[in-house]
């Protein structure tokens, strides 16, 4: 396929991709090599660089309309390395950036290297893998080669593994290595697939690979199983339920800032390159029956991590099992993007909205738990513990930290305006549309077992009874701020017309159309 | 000043007011100004029921979704005595609540309150209706559960699950109304229509009905009613049952297809509402306390505008949307004012009730359609949408149910005076009583041409005031039988329905009890690695299964 080819000519803004690839791997080398002190400063000063340039990315691909595309070094594959980013990329590179920055806002008190030495482990190892992670997922963005995507996604993994035990307690320790193993388990599926792809087709770049899936048909069983392969072990590293076994114990040890980038990105990596898999890659072969599949593991994530959720006496633990269930909302989007009874396959055409609702999930969704567990770590550090049974009258004491946990809260829980809600009501609407009520009733049962947990936590959080807290330590109102600016994210983007989320759909139908008859 | 600058102040102020919050010297002091944040509305409602100009409208994006707010004749009477009641309950909140232990955060709900409340009475689209009927739902959890104590706690969580539960339906249905819709517009007026010819009608009516019932009371999703008014401040109480209701009967107003003349669910919702009617009375005449009384009266109130409505809907006839307006419009400002008395009531005390009583009598009694009063004209405006069959029978019953109850009501009211030997009410408690009252006398009478009210020879005639007596009269009667004989009637728990669920909670521990091995187990390595190659075995099945 030239056209492509034809298209990255037509573009500007190309060289924009390498930056917004370099700029992380080059902070991470400065950072390593002056280390001490001036790794916080690094990624500091990097991480706004880093949303200017996303932010640009952005701009270029609205303006154009179309995909941007960089060849390295001018060598075009299967010689060289390509990178491309649709609108989807775009919006994923931009809300990493946010969180990102946020999250580097809010760490600098939990990781500052103490007075009177020059370095210290913790802070220096938080900041050079706040931004290895950052360097995995753009590369997993902007990738366009399974093979260049295995090698990001275990420099993610890699970088966000370590994140989870910074404490060095011997639980922490064993969580993060329960992440670990799972994680490669995952990726050994995931290169097994690979392998499979090469095997049968001779390449691993995706707009061939899918050329040559489109034109020769029948479809290699072969690839069939490397699809399924693949998408297995993606599904292990973004912990969807009933694959979660690393996901709980890593959050309950983990800094606060850890968890957020933990849950509000890293697992998003693996689901986005479920997405390059099953509509960029294979878009003709994908079909209702196995689309069903991962929804209805959706499904049961939904209403399990839901109800699991409730029984947490931690606060902390109960964000973890609520992203265990928001995540299942991701997966709904697979049904839902097509109506089984009139196309015989997975078209995006069809129902554009379930698209958006679900990248729009994605995204509120990010911004939302980012918030809350960074919320979350202020209400712990403030307290010294945060057990459920003790939150009475913390609003009392932390009105702003309460009050950006209950505005992440309504997106979660996908009340207007808020982002959540967009993106349930779009979903909701397709799976209408779509003739899948059966979808519709998850997503309500979802809806009010959210508010079931949240009302755990917010309602003692108001009450005013009992004697007052003591808190053992103050709380910077600079970081209350940053969680509650996060926070207010996942809200205006419910304020935005449905009609502008324009960004998701660029690139999408052109993509899946390719090879197509 | 415009209309539409007017319609955008009056959700714009209490917005506003909520803003202001966020700095300490105006929290404090919002208690007392609470009064002042429904004045633009009232402004607005006045203005447009007096006929200037062609009614308020305000558009974010006129093209397209039309998303914005507007204002229409019974979304503006609605409007008017709903802003009437949270002015006057904002000034005996401050009187009540003044010097005792969280007034600001009173405050604040009641301005998130106050904000969906009059928003629902306006907003002209899907998304505007679900945000501010959303709002009013959710943020009235903190005006009942404000006292803190177990009891209030409960009635919280009660009423927010019912609210949640509502949300669900009407989400759904709005969906529903949303897709089946052939355009773009999001237009209340717009979906609407086009509910008649979708694939999903019977599922979206019931759905708003079911949503919208439960806001009104209707049984059997009335449950919420007498646990929470109890429970809430006094001022609270009377704007839930005065204003908080009627966001579910605006919801019926503007959400049923009038026009279509749709026979079965007219005559579903006729039956509801008779149901409920006789029903809420049945069980209220068994309760102790006064405000319980009036959350069941109230259900039993809206259970006959929903019958109005029900009968409307069979036939097509939107003149039972104007008739139930006004029956509604009647029933907030007296409610309201009940409320309230039963407040002024408490702080009198036994030998100076009569002050408080007589005129709380002649408003209790308007319920039954004393003639005379406010629900005498709200009683005629029905009449002639009830007629004169089976169902005009049964209200006329119903109107002896109401006065029965509201001398209950009266009777229980008298009998919990203030302990002390000397006591009064404080004046900032007593005028706003008595602006309500008089309001709930004089306005009738006022709107009345609003209620398409014949001409006031018809209405005063000797016929009409004898048909409006003869049921008090036996009300009467029967309330001297229910004051000798009451101690025999079983003793019904407040919430009546509600006992039925008293093991939910059990169950549902037991079920999370099992779920939460299940979770120990499915997160154990070998259960999790062998799922995972399940899992790719699983999709891998999937895909081929498909393809060929």
């Amino acid at each position: 396929m030239d056209s492509l080819a034809t298209l990255a000519s037509a573009t500007w803004g190309g060289p924009l991709l390498v930056l917004a690839l370099m700029l992380p791997v080059a902070a991470l080398m400065l950072a390593f090599v002056l280390g001490g002190r001036h790794a916080e400063r690094v990624v500091l000063a990097t991480l706004p660089i880093g949303l200017g340039v996303a932010v640009a990315i952005a701009a270029a691909i609205i303006h154009q309309g179309a995909a941007l595309h960089y060849d390295l070094g001018g060598w075009a594959p299967p010689l060289g390395v390509s990178l491309h980013a649709d609108g989807l990329s775009a919006t994923l590179l931009l809300t990493t950036a946010v969180v990102l920055c946020a999250v580097g806002l809010y760490a600098r008190a939990d990781f500052r290297v103490p007075p009177g030495v020059s370095e210290a482990r913790a802070p220096l190892a938080f900041w050079t893998l706040l931004l290895a992670v950052w360097a995995g997922l753009n590369a997993v963005f902007l990738g366009q080669d399974l093979f260049n995507l295995y090698v990001a996604l275990e420099l993610l993994t890699f970088a966000a593994v370590p994140l989870v035990c910074l404490s060095g307690s011997p639980q922490t320790i064993a969580a993060a290595l329960r992440y670990l193993l799972f994680a490669l388990m995952g990726s050994v599926l995931y290169l097994l697939g690979g392998a499979l792809f090469y095997g049968a087709y001779g390449t691993l770049d995706i707009p061939m690979l899918s050329a040559r899936l489109a034109s020769g048909d029948p479809i290699a069983p072969a690839a069939l199983a490397a699809a399924a392969l693949m998408t297995a072990g993606l599904l292990a590293k973004t912990a969807l339920f009933p694959l979660h076994l690393w996901l709980p114990p890593a959050h309950a040890g983990a800094p606060a800032a850890g968890s957020a980038v933990l849950s509000a990105l890293v697992v998003k990596a693996s689901f986005f390159l479920i997405l390059r898999l099953w509509f960029d890659v294979m878009p003709a072969s994908l079909t209702h029956l196995a689309a069903q599949v991962l929804a209805a593991l959706g499904a049961a994530a939904i209403l399990f991590g839901g109800v699991l959720a409730l029984r947490q006496a931690r606060l902390k633990m109960l964000i973890a099992y609520s992203t265990l269930a928001q995540i299942g909302y991701l997966f709904l989007v697979f049904p839902l993007v097509a109506n089984p009874a009139a196309a015989p396959i997975l078209d995006l055409g069809q129902t554009p909205g379930a698209w958006t609702g679900g990248v729009l999930q994605l995204v509120s969704h990010a911004f939302a738990k980012a918030a809350m567990f960074m919320a979350a770590g202020l209400i712990a550090g403030a307290l010294g513990h945060d057990q459920l049974r003790g939150l009475g009258g913390i609003g009392r004491v932390l009105p702003m930290t309460v009050f950006a946990f209950a505005l992440a809260g309504l997106s979660l829980m996908g009340l207007p305006p808020s982002g959540g809600f967009a993106s349930k009501w779009l979903l909701l609407s397709a799976s209408i549309e779509t003739g899948q009520w059966w979808w519709t009733l998850v997503m309500l049962a979802g809806g009010l077992l959210t508010g079931a947990y949240l009302f755990r936590v917010l309602a003692p959080a108001l009450s005013t009874r009992g004697p007052p807290l003591t808190l053992v330590k103050p709380v910077e109102r600079s970081r209350e701020l940053v969680v509650l600016g996060l926070a207010l994210c996942s809200v205006v983007l419910g304020l935005v017309p449905f009609s502008s989320f324009g960004l998701v759909q660029i690139g999408r139908l052109g993509a899946t159309g390719i090879g197509l008859p | 000043m415009t209309q539409s600058s007017l319609l955008m102040a009056a959700l714009g102020t209490p917005v506003l007011a909520l803003l202001a919050c966020l700095w300490r010297p105006v929290r404090e002091r919002m208690l007392g100004l609470l009064v002042l944040a429904p004045l633009p509305a009232l402004a607005a409602a006045v203005i447009a029921l007096a006929g200037v100009g062609e009614g308020g409208r305000w558009m974010l994006d006129p093209g397209l979704l039309q998303i914005g707010l507007v204002l229409d004749r019974p979304g503006a009477l609605l409007l008017g005595v709903a802003a009437l009641l949270w002015g006057a309950a904002g000034a005996y909140a401050w009187t009540y609540l003044r010097g005792k232990p969280n007034g600001r955060r009173f405050a604040v709900f009641w301005l998130l309150t106050l904000t969906g409340s009059l928003g629902v009475f306006v907003a002209a689209d899907l998304l505007s209706f679900y945000l501010t009927f959303a709002l009013v739902s959710l943020a009235a959890w903190g005006l009942v559960a404000h006292d803190g104590t177990v009891r209030a706690r409960r009635a919280g969580v009660v009423y927010l699950l019912l609210a949640v539960l509502g949300e669900v339906f009407l989400l759904l249905a709005f969906v529903l109304l949303a897709v089946a819709s052939p355009g773009d517009s999001l237009a209340i007026g717009a979906v609407v229509a086009a509910l008649p010819g979708s694939p999903w009608c019977g599922p979206t009516l019931g759905l708003l009905i079911a949503g919208f019932g439960l806001k009104a009371g209707l049984v059997p999703l009335h449950v919420w009613l007498p646990i929470a008014h109890p429970a809430a401040p006094m001022p609270a109480s009377a704007v839930l049952s005065g204003v908080i209701v009627k966001a579910g009967i605006i919801g019926l107003i503007r959400f049923l297809p009038w026009d279509a003349g749709l026979v079965d669910w007219g005559q579903a919702l006729t039956a509801i509402g008779l149901c409920t009617a006789f029903y809420a009375v049945a069980i209220g005449i068994t309760q102790a306390n006064p405000k319980t009384v009036l959350a069941y009266s109230t259900a039993s109130q809206m259970g006959l505008v929903a019958t109005v409505f029900g009968l409307g809907l069979a036939v097509g006839d939107g003149a039972a949307v104007t008739a139930g307006t006004f029956y509604a419009a009647h029933h907030l400002l007296a409610k309201g004012a009940l409320f309230l008395a039963v407040g002024v009531v408490a702080a009198t005390d036994a030998r100076r009730l009569w002050p408080v009583l007589a005129p709380a009598g002649l408003l209790a009694l308007g319920f039954g359609g004393l003639p005379l009063t406010g629900g005498f004209l709200a009683k005629l405006a029905v009449k002639p949408v009830l007629g004169v069959g089976l169902v005009g029978w049964l209200g006329t019953l119903s109107a002896i149910g109401s006065t029965l109850l509201m001398v209950h009501f009266l009777h229980r009211v008298a009998a919990n005076p203030a302990p002390e030997a000397v006591a009064s009410a404080a004046p900032g408690l007593v005028w706003p009583w008595w602006v309500m009252c008089l309001a709930a006398l004089v306005l009738p009478w006022v709107l009345a041409p609003l209620g398409r009210l014949g001409p006031w020879s018809d209405t005063l005639g000797w016929a009409a005031l004898w048909g409006g007596l003869w049921p008090v009269l036996i009300g009467a009667v029967l309330a001297l039988g229910l004051r000798r004989w009451g101690e025999r009637l079983p003793k019904v728990p407040e919430g009546d329905l509600v006992v039925l669920f008293s093991n939910a909670g059990r169950v549902a521990a037991a079920l999370g009890d099992a779920l939460e091995r299940a979770d120990g187990w499915l997160r154990r390595w070998p259960v999790a690695g062998v799922l995972l190659l399940v899992l790719a075995l699983v999709l891998w099945g999937a895909m081929l299964a498909g393809t060929r």
